[in-house]
């Protein structure tokens, strides 16, 4: 087992878990001041889901190497979801 | 398995889109909510999620390999990790129920619930799908014996479409997270 521990899999894992401690610091940030709402904390933790994700299908589902129109959805989504996100949270807010 | 998976990332967009919108309408509201929620248990189903994903991805490459004994142990360790995750989830929504949460809140936690009640149901669906690779890899002596010589080794691609759907469990999780327990 562990010589397929040795995979690129296992780095892809500790930048995923690092990047979720990471995120959990900057949402937590500013809880000792008046809590609000705050673009800058919102576009970091959503940026780091939005990476998050594509290293998810990149790498554990392989869309790196799978067909053009995949790769394409995928990325496009991942777009249309941070367009979504970031429009209607800066209408709202 | 791609096409389901393709619909099920844009209907939670639709879902997603709604919790900002409201989201924007009382961000205070949802804000107190928010601070109601326990960051760390987020953070630490996010961490066995990402642990499951890693597992059942290593699962992949053992049974392309043809190392069926690890691609088991991978198997069965990735979904140990689901059925953890699971019962993190019970025991957060248990410690919810019981606080007795603001009415004025409700609003928030009816996102909460729906939220990480239909990824549960996900885990569950992920979980059952995990169970049959497992009998991918492990047939029923009665099977193994009754194949065609050649036929005994598992098929790649059952094990690679049932990880794609366990992989896409792990990145919806990965946006509830941050949206419902740490954006501001």
């Amino acid at each position: 087992m562990t010589a397929y521990l040795r995979s690129p899999l296992t780095a892809v894992w500790l930048i995923l878990t690092s990047v979720t401690f990471a995120s959990w610091w900057l949402g937590a940030s500013g809880d000792s001041h008046r809590l609000g709402v705050s673009l800058s904390i919102t576009g970091s933790v959503v940026a780091i889901a939005l990476l998050k994700t594509r290293l998810v299908f990149w790498y554990f589902m392989e869309v790196r190497s799978a067909p053009a129109w995949l790769r394409w959805t995928c990325d496009g989504w991942l777009a249309g979801l941070a367009v979504v996100i970031f429009a209607l949270y800066s209408c709202g807010s | 398995m791609w096409f389901f998976v393709i619909g099920e990332l844009w209907i939670f967009t639709c879902y997603f889109a709604c919790y900002i919108y409201d989201r924007g309408q009382n961000p205070e509201l949802f804000l107190a909510g928010q601070q109601l929620l326990s960051r760390g248990i987020g953070v630490l189903n996010t961490i066995i999620l990402l642990t499951s994903s890693l597992f059942v991805a290593l699962c992949v490459q053992a049974t392309r390999a043809r190392d069926v004994a690890t691609a088991s142990r991978f198997l069965a360790l990735g979904g140990g990790c689901g059925v953890l995750f699971m019962l993190v989830k019970a025991g957060e929504w248990y410690v919810k129920i019981r606080e007795r949460l603001p009415p004025s809140l409700h609003e928030f936690f009816l996102y909460y619930f729906m939220f990480t009640a239909l990824h549960l149901i996900h885990v569950s669906l992920g979980l059952l799908i995990l169970v049959l690779l497992w009998r991918e890899l492990n047939p029923m002596p009665r099977r193994r014996f009754a194949a065609a010589p050649g036929a005994e080794q598992p098929r790649v691609a059952f094990i690679e479409v049932g990880a794609t759907y366990w992989h896409i469990v792990d990145a919806l999780w990965i946006a509830i997270f941050a949206l419902v327990y740490l954006m501001r």
